[in-house]
């Protein structure tokens, strides 16, 4: 029998958030290996998902274009 | 620029609400000619409604002197509704007006002209004050375009100089296809996304960007259909998309506006009036001196541009002009035209200047048509004369769908006669052009294709237009290569400010997914709406709400056994799920809300592997607990770090209370015989002193009793 779920879930936003998020972890240890990247992460949410430090999206566009990546990004 | 005749009104109605009320009532006075007064609220919905109603906007033309009603003209022949003062001053005096400033200020008066204010502060008392502030000459006044339209037919004044020879009508002009330029300013745009270009405050170029546009390979060329090469004409094309808008200047920096970034659908020859009214806007390039900006004076081309085309159009259809007439009445009229001239056009009175002009900037564009016989002919081709002299409407060329090759090295091959603007905005989004000729060359990459998703386009839609306008279906292997690098672009995602979900549970976070309210699954109980935009409140209920540029707070309570962290879910924050993990272990949940981590010797030490220093931590639990990391926890990270503990057998004397032991400690005879103080009451005796200790305290009346 399937669980009862309650109408309205209790949730926290957390809102303006910077983030990297990568196909696989591989990717993401890439990612940190390049030290220009890696100063401005700020923490590892998850394997895939990287906080980015606040007002720095661009700087890391930059870098990651010049690592030969196309990220697509979302809200620019 | 607006476009629409609503984003035109709209700016009207900003720029009166920056006028103070006299001025605004004295424009209602002149414009509307009330009979009783105007209440201040309906002011400025009066004027505009005046201003839309085309009977009274030509009472009001006809009510403005000569010069004022060849200068709404001029704009009308422009389609340029803005222009900067300075230039329409010039013009007037071209025309032989005399007055001055005051045609313009009969416009403004009457509220058919409006000044541009790029910093509105206090409310504007009269024009001259407008005049004070901004400077001149590069203040700026704009009209309506459906009012400057009403105005466009008035007499200018100016003289037919068709020549009284001209070709025979056997002779066939020679007329350009009108693609020439906006090619030209799509590839220019290409050369913007590759790299940052800025200018100056004043507009100018810096040397790298000068240097980029004149060596570039396709820009810096000139056109296959040309009669006289243009110098800098990169530079020019760039200028010129800055004033048709397809570029835009942001803090210094040239990017492409996001209108740019979508194809327009709009006809060729609609382009192609865009781009005549953006020859307003040139100032930093000269018909033959190329790249030139003089600061603190305005370029003669967009005055001089206009002129030679109204010029043209006083010729009766069949007519010729040539370039030595023109130039010659420039030189008459115009009134700074000669000074800016360089002394090899001075001694041919300018023609080299104009027949630049003439043949290098209009014979692209297709509003000219020439003859060479001897010398050149040129008038203005039908397309032209419908726009400059009301003539009959051009119809559309025909259209040739099928006008792209493309290669299976990626290469396309697209034939001149079948593009259109929509089909050049479309491919410029996600092909590189190559080269410009009848057959234009363009390429699919990596980088273009990459641009093409980020500004919208899909794989599916880019291939569609491929195969829309391709003599056969796109070949497997670009297929393949766009596949591959649309898959690219996937497997890294930006998201510069999203909105993350943090639910209580995982659970929770499963139901969410399967709803479809979250679109992607970061940790096992934060999630992700689509496009990282707000989700729907519809199903929840927000506990907290944490902006992730706000500091990070205390959030943890730690338990008396000092290694227990209990979390406050409506204080966390997005840092402390990224750096918790690193030093503590999760604890299941009981069934409560309340999260909690436990710090273990494992936790500790791998934060110190990942770099953690213990300074760091102290750092870490000041902001987050309030106070440094718990005693159980340093011992976890100090203790390899201090000396062997030892352990001995020892003779202890425990005294009564702490007084009498303070008392031992300080009495030489007493502290002789002590080693070492263990505690409050516990003192350590030597065993060979033991006897003479017991002497001394029970002297003192000190008993002491043997365990």
């Amino acid at each position: 029998m399937s669980q009862a779920v309650p109408a309205r879930m209790a949730v926290k936003l957390h809102r303006r958030v910077c983030l990297v998020l990568t196909e696989d972890a591989v990717l993401a240890e890439e990612l940190l290996a390049r030290k220009k990247l890696a100063g401005e992460v700020l923490g590892r949410l998850s394997e895939r998902a990287l906080l980015i430090r606040p007002g720095r999206i661009e700087a890391v566009l930059e870098e990651l274009i010049k690592m030969g990546h196309t990220p697509q990004v979302v809200g620019k | 620029m607006p476009n629409e005749p609503d984003d035109w009104m709209e700016r009207a109605r900003q720029a009166l609400d920056g006028y103070s009320e006299t001025l605004r009532r004295a424009v209602a006075g002149t414009l509307l000619k009330p009979r009783n007064p105007i209440p201040i609220e309906e002011l400025t919905e009066r004027i505009l409604a005046t201003l839309g109603n085309p009977p009274v906007v030509d009472r009001r033309i006809a009510d403005r002197t000569a010069p004022g009603r060849a200068l709404l003209a001029i704009l009308g022949q422009s389609r340029q509704p803005v222009w900067k003062v300075g230039h329409l001053l010039t013009m007037l005096a071209a025309l032989g007006s005399t007055e001055g400033f005051a045609p313009i200020q009969s416009l403004l008066d009457a509220g058919l002209l409006f000044p541009v204010r790029e910093f509105v502060g206090s409310p504007l008392n009269g024009f001259q004050q407008w005049l004070g502030q901004e400077p001149y000459p590069n203040a700026e006044v704009f009209t309506l375009p459906g009012v400057a339209a009403r105005a466009k037919d008035e007499p200018l004044g100016l003289p037919n100089l068709a020549s009284p020879e001209g070709p025979s009508k056997s002779d066939t002009p020679r007329i350009a296809d009108g693609l020439e330029w906006p090619l030209r300013l799509a590839a220019v745009g290409q050369l913007v996304a590759d790299g940052a270009m800025r200018t100056t405050q004043l507009r100018a170029l810096f040397k790298r960007d000068l240097q980029r546009l004149q060596t570039h390979e396709l820009l810096a060329a000139a056109p296959a259909d040309h009669l006289v090469v243009l110098p800098d004409i990169g530079v020019l094309t760039l200028f010129w998309a800055l004033g048709a808008e397809q570029l835009a200047i942001i803090e210094g920096e040239l990017t492409l506006p996001k209108a740019a970034r979508t194809a327009t659908n709009r006809p060729l020859t609609d382009e192609l009036v865009v781009l005549i009214a953006g020859l307003s806007s040139i100032e930093a390039w000269d018909p033959l001196l190329g790249y030139r900006l003089i600061e603190g004076q305005l370029s003669a081309v967009p005055s001089a541009a206009v002129l030679l085309l109204l010029l043209l159009a006083k010729a009766e259809p069949g007519q010729w002009c040539e370039s030595a007439p023109l130039a010659a009445w420039l030189w008459e009229h115009h009134p700074s035209w000669q000074n800016g001239l360089s002394p090899e056009a001075l001694q041919l009175r300018g023609t080299p200047w104009v027949e630049s002009l003439l043949f290098g900037v209009f014979y692209p564009l297709g509003i000219v048509e020439v003859v060479e016989r001897g010398g050149r002919f040129i008038r203005l081709s039908p397309f032209g004369r419908s726009l400059f002299t009301g003539g009959p409407k051009v119809p559309d060329a025909p259209a040739f769908p099928q006008t792209l090759m493309v290669q299976p090295n990626a290469e396309i091959i697209a034939y001149r006669q079948g593009l259109t603007p929509t089909l050049i905005g479309r491919l410029s989004r996600f092909a590189r052009w190559k080269s410009l000729g009848p057959a234009c060359t363009m390429e699919l990459t990596a980088e273009q294709t990459y641009r093409g998703l980020e500004s919208g386009l899909t794989l599916a839609g880019m291939v569609q237009t491929l195969n829309q306008h391709s003599v056969r279906p796109v070949h497997p292997a670009v297929m393949d290569l766009l596949q591959r690098w649309a898959n690219k672009r996937e497997r890294i995602t930006v998201y510069s400010s999203a909105t993350l979900v943090e639910f209580l549970s995982p659970a929770d976070l499963d139901v969410a997914i399967s709803r479809g309210m979250i679109a992607v699954r970061i940790t096992d109980r934060i999630g992700l709406g689509a496009d990282g935009a707000d989700p729907d409140y519809k199903n929840l209920r927000l506990i907290g709400n944490r902006d992730y540029e706000a500091k990070p707070t205390k959030c943890i309570v730690v338990d008396d056994d000092g290694v227990t962290l209990n979390l406050d879910a409506g204080q966390t924050d997005l840092l402390l799920e990224a750096e918790i993990g690193r030093l503590a272990e999760p604890v299941p949940a009981d069934g409560g809300i309340v999260r909690r981590f436990k710090l273990t010797p494992e936790s500790l030490r791998r934060a110190v592997l990942g770099g953690w220093k213990l300074d760091d931590l102290d750092t870490w639990f000041f902001a987050r607990t309030g106070a440094a990391i718990p005693a159980a926890g340093r011992m976890f990270l100090s203790g390899p770090a201090v000396p062997a503990s030892l352990a001995t057998k020892r003779l202890v004397l425990q005294v009564p209370n702490a007084e009498i032991a303070d008392g031992l400690m300080q009495w030489p005879t007493t502290k002789a015989c002590i080693e070492d103080r263990l505690g409050p009451t516990a003192l350590a005796v030597d065993e060979a002193k033991l006897a003479p200790l017991k002497e001394v305290l029970e002297s003192l009346g000190i008993k002491v009793e043997f365990a």
